[in-house]
């Protein structure tokens, strides 16, 4: 089943669009459960694609179809709702709200979800094992742990889709590994679709199917060894 | 409650010193139009509650146009079909040696008591038990008086004592109960006759009237007949353009608050745009995140509100003194009543600081929620986009500069519209301020590297770079260093134009007696007269009336004495003007031709002794004495149409080469000193109405002193988020070698900067801001001319205060800087 269908995106950058290129007639298809790693240097277009899946920003050009619905047709409040219940989020920088614990962090997902339960905010933090340490602000945690909270946040909300963008990016090896296990791990078990954009090829060995992006257009690999050349 | 609206609150806590300082740039804003208006009012109303109680259940009064009636009118008044009730008073000034001027209201117990029943609730100070004997006692003894208990209990009076007076010793024999507040002296009506030298003759009479046309038909002729309401209106409509300058004061002090709290909100915005990036990626809706920053400014907005509340009420207690003392000296005796502490002002407080966040925080507010989430996340907006927005900000602003041009060449327009062309002018001068200071960027480059080497440059880039911070805290400080530089110009020009006025006028050798309270006898008059070596023996006579309906004052002179020694400044003409004046003709001020379109050649009708009677204005003088108008004419003319011989003033002069100048000058005090009369020489009363004049502007120059404390908070705090939003910034020039003294030094120079910036736009604002104040706002509201006189003490006043509160807001996060070292680092919070 297509969960994430992209048919000729165009995204050229300024505000008339009419500056630079980032994506220049991607086409793609996204099956459910698919583990996805993107690969692509530093400003090859693939934050700028996760910005349009996740409805944050707009195309220049072409279609983008979750679940079969054109982002186009939803409109702001549809694009929100999808925030809210199907996708979920992580970031390189982690980007958790400063001024929230662990836990509300994570809570915060599941309140503008409208499923305001605290237990599963707790299950999740523990799930990525944090537990302990639910009442620590981001500032009190390290690197690693912020990642955790962050996928903690994702995944709470048990979403159809998760954009991992650089989610080790920050991190260290062994810590990154840690995070792509459990990334991974939890999205095998709940079959949620998982696109992690990277360009270390750490990610690969995790990832069910690799794309390589370059100059704003997307192909196909077919193994690890070919992102490594 | 919702974690969206958690997330923004706990930035109050987490940024403790930034949101004290947000706190406290709300609380100064609100503090001064509270502090302001509240002071203003409570100085009206105790005018009014003073006039009320003054006129007691009187409906109406009768009087002379001009000077004091004869008391014989009073049989005729008694027998008169349509007086229910009448009382006849003196209404005059005292001074006390120990509280100041006074009230004094010489009465007919017996009559008074019908219609000012307040009064007659005497305590008595001696014999408690016997009011019969002390009643005959204030009846017979001629030096006997009551106080109002708070003047009683003010000088410490607990018995019968003796007061020292300038009109000589008085007994207080009791005190009665006053609720207008101004102070109050009670004398039987014979007895103050005596004191003010008065016999036979009174200074109105209050009436309570059955019939007021068939009263009218038969008293109008030479007399003056006011309903209470008619006089009430008299007397506020004297204090209308002062009522209109603490309007104007209160609304420019609301501007300057709004301003700050914009700041503030707009800080906020920007330290949020991460947040509201990450809010929006997660799925937050743009109405949770409005309501959400909406819940925050309005906390703030009613925190700093209640604060300001408190503070602007302690603000009263300054002000309305303040207030009270420029409305004795310039129209009517009055000491306001305390301001008295009510929940309410802390309601008020909390309602204008809500409502001013609310005003303040809409744009700020607006721009959040249109906030692109991925930019936001992507990190802060680029400095092109800051420059574009400055630059379409600055569109907008040089619209509003259009409109305000028009405002101010709309012909004969109100002095509202002139205000609102003034702020307009301001909003403009504010709007426009980014593009200026990217204009003004190279240079103030050069100066900070000058100042400051390479953390100077780095500074000078930093303030460019963060437009949309820097730009509006500067504008802000900008306006406040604008509106002490206007303000003082202007009291400078109004300074400087009052002493060439006096010059014109004041010219004396010594002037006699105090126009307020001690009039001077006719006979020393004459006996002056007989001096022989006196250049000029001038008599003067002030006076209040009415010329349609509305108070003007009305003076007397003598013509020969003033064309020979006096100066005036004429508006067309010379000497030649005082041809028309000896010929029974008129002169009249700048004000009075302004508030009632007379020109030279033009007939006036004043209300004389005998009924109408027609002058022809001879010329227009320059005058700051009363912006009500005044009408001056020669002292025989002024008998002739009034018969009041009545003497405010007389003033010697004596020519320079007189031989026996200084013998003659102490003759004449001989003889004043010997009548208890004071003498001032010519540079003592100029000195006298110098500190009438500063004390009038008292007022005036503490707004400028509360503008400048608003402002500081707005640059400290803005020098505070850029602290807050760059230490991972800071991280960065550490790790390039930087020391912490050179990020420290950073900071200074980011402040001093923006200080530096902010006062040379203030030079060329502040002139423009001092030009409209003295050109049309001076002479819409009090219809006379201002020279605008160049001066530098209001540029160095202001360039120090600039670059003193820029450096004094630079201490604290400077403190931050060497507090957190070394925990700087390049990582994200």
């Amino acid at each position: 089943m297509v969960i994430i269908r992209i048919i000729d995106l165009w995204k050229n950058y300024g505000e008339d669009g009419s500056g630079a290129p980032a994506l220049c007639g991607t086409n793609l298809d996204i099956h459910k459960g698919e583990i996805i790693a993107l690969f692509g240097k530093s400003g090859s277009g693939k934050s700028t694609l996760f910005n349009l899946i996740a409805g944050l920003d707009r195309p220049t050009k072409g279609r983008i179809e979750v679940e079969g619905r054109d982002l186009e047709d939803l409109g702001e409040k549809g694009r929100t709702l999808l925030r809210r219940t199907k996708l979920g989020f992580i970031f390189q920088f982690f980007n958790l709200l400063p001024t929230l614990t662990a836990f509300e962090n994570v809570f915060l997902s599941l309140e503008l979800a409208d499923r305001s339960k605290p237990e599963l905010a707790l299950k999740a933090l523990r799930d990525v094992g944090l537990e302990g340490k639910e009442q620590r602000f981001p500032n009190e945690l390290s690197g690693g742990e912020q990642q955790r909270v962050a996928i903690a946040r994702a995944i709470v909300k048990n979403p159809s889709i998760i954009l991992a963008d650089e989610p080790t990016g920050n991190l260290d090896t062994s810590t990154g590994n840690q995070i792509l296990d459990l990334l991974t791990r939890s999205c095998r078990e709940s079959g949620t679709t998982l696109m992690m954009a990277t360009h270390s090829p750490l990610t690969c060995h995790y990832a069910t199917r690799i794309l390589r992006m370059v100059d704003g257009v997307i192909t196909e690999e077919t193994s690890c060894e070919e992102i490594s050349h | 409650m919702k974690i969206v609206t958690k997330s923004f609150l706990r930035y109050l806590p987490r940024r403790l010193s930034l949101s004290l300082l947000q706190l406290m740039g709300v609380a100064c804003g609100v503090a001064a139009v509270v502090g302001m208006t509240l002071s203003a009012q409570t100085a009206l109303k105790s005018f009014g509650k003073a006039i009320e109680f003054l006129r007691g259940k009187a409906t109406h009064s009768i009087q002379r146009p001009v000077g004091p009636m004869e008391e014989n009118h009073l049989v005729s008044l008694s027998r008169d079909p349509a007086v229910e009730w009448f009382s006849p008073v003196i209404d005059r000034q005292l001074s006390l040696k120990q509280a100041g001027q006074v009230r004094l209201l010489g009465i007919d117990p017996f009559l008074d008591r019908t219609l000012r029943p307040e009064i007659a609730r005497v305590e008595w100070l001696g014999n408690k038990a016997d009011a019969t004997e002390n009643l005959i006692n204030f009846l017979t003894d001629e030096r006997a008086v009551f106080l109002d208990h708070r003047l009683k209990e003010e000088i410490g009076i607990t018995t019968e004592k003796t007061l020292e007076t300038s009109k000589g010793s008085l007994l207080v024999k009791g005190s009665f109960p006053n609720p207008s507040g101004e102070p109050l002296m009670i004398m039987d009506i014979g007895h103050a006759q005596k004191l003010y030298q008065l016999q036979g003759l009174i200074d109105r009479v209050d009436l309570i009237l059955s019939d007021e046309p068939g009263f009218l038909s038969r008293w109008s002729k030479g007399f003056l007949i006011q309903s209470s309401r008619q006089r009430s209106e008299t007397f506020s409509g004297m204090l209308q353009a002062f009522r209109l300058n603490l309007e104007a004061l209160s609304l420019l002090a609301l501007f300057v608050g709004v301003f700050l709290i914009y700041n503030t909100a707009m800080f906020t915005v920007i330290s949020r745009r991460r947040d509201a990036g990450i809010l929006r990626s997660l799925g937050a809706k743009r109405f949770e995140i409005f309501m959400a920053f909406l819940f925050e400014l309005l906390i703030l907005g009613s925190v700093g509100g209640a604060l300001g509340g408190w503070i602007g009420f302690l603000l009263t207690k300054l002000l309305t003194g303040l207030i009270g003392t420029s409305i004795s000296s310039l129209y009517f005796f009055l000491q306001p009543e305390p301001v008295v502490w009510s929940i309410w002002i802390l309601m008020i407080g909390i309602l204008l600081g809500c409502s001013a966040s609310l005003l303040g925080g809409i744009i700020p507010l607006i721009e959040l929620i249109r906030i692109n989430p991925v930019q936001a996340l992507s990190g802060r907006a680029g400095s092109r986009k800051s420059s574009r927005r400055a630059k379409k900000v600055a569109l907008i602003g040089l619209l509003i500069l259009w409109v305000s041009l028009f405002l101010f060449f709309l012909p004969g327009s109100h002095v509202y519209v002139g205000f609102a062309g003034v702020f307009g002018f301001v909003l403009s001068a504010s709007l426009l301020t980014g593009v200026i200071l990217l204009m003004l960027h190279p240079f103030l480059r050069k100066i900070l590297v000058l100042l400051g080497g390479l953390p100077g440059k780095v500074a000078a880039g930093t303030i460019k770079q963060n437009l949309g911070r820097t730009g509006v805290a500067i504008a802000a400080f900008m306006i406040s260093l604008s509106m002490s530089i206007g303000l003082g110009a202007m009291i400078g020009s109004f300074r400087q134009s009052l002493i060439w006025w006096m010059d014109t006028q004041i010219r004396g050798d010594l002037y006699i007696g105090k126009i307020l309270e001690a009039e001077v006898p006719e006979d020393f008059f004459e006996e002056l007269q007989k001096i022989e070596g006196l250049g000029g023996i001038h008599p003067y006579r002030n006076v209040q009336t009415l010329y349609q309906d509305t108070s003007i004052n009305i003076s007397a002179v003598d013509a020969k004495v003033l064309e020979k020694y006096a100066r005036f400044g004429w508006l067309e003409g010379g000497n030649e003007n005082w041809e028309p004046v000896k010929q029974g003709g008129v002169i009249i001020s700048e004000s009075f031709s302004r508030r009632f379109g007379v020109k030279t050649g033009d007939t006036i009708t004043l209300e004389g002794r005998q009924g109408p009677v027609e002058f022809k204005v001879g010329a227009i003088f320059y005058d700051y004495t009363t912006e009500h108008g005044l009408v001056m004419m020669d002292r025989s003319t002024y008998i002739k149409t009034f018969g009041d011989r009545t003497l405010n003033n007389i003033g010697i002069f004596i020519d320079h080469d007189h031989p026996r100048k200084s013998e003659l000058i102490q003759e004449v005090r001989k003889r004043a000193k010997a009548r208890g009369l004071p003498v001032l020489t010519g540079a003592q009363l100029q000195q006298e109405i110098l500190e009438v004049f500063d004390t009038t502007f008292a007022i005036t120059r503490s707004m400028r002193v509360i503008a400048i404390i608003v402002a500081f908070f707005g640059i400290a705090g803005a020098l505070l988020t850029l602290f807050i939003e760059r230490s991972r910034e800071f991280g960065i020039y550490r790790a390039l070698g930087f020391s912490t003294d050179q990020v420290a030094k950073m900071t200074l120079m980011e402040g001093l900067g923006m200080g530096i910036v902010s006062f040379i736009l203030s030079v060329g604002v502040g002139t423009v801001l001092a030009i409209l104040l003295i050109k049309v706002i001076n002479i819409r509201s009090f219809n006379w001319t201002i020279f605008y006189s160049p001066a530098l003490k209001p540029y160095l006043v202001t360039g120090v205060t600039a670059i003193l509160a820029s450096i004094g807001a630079a201490i604290y996060p400077i403190w931050r800087v060497y507090r957190t070292y070394p925990q700087i680092q390049i990582r994200e919070e």
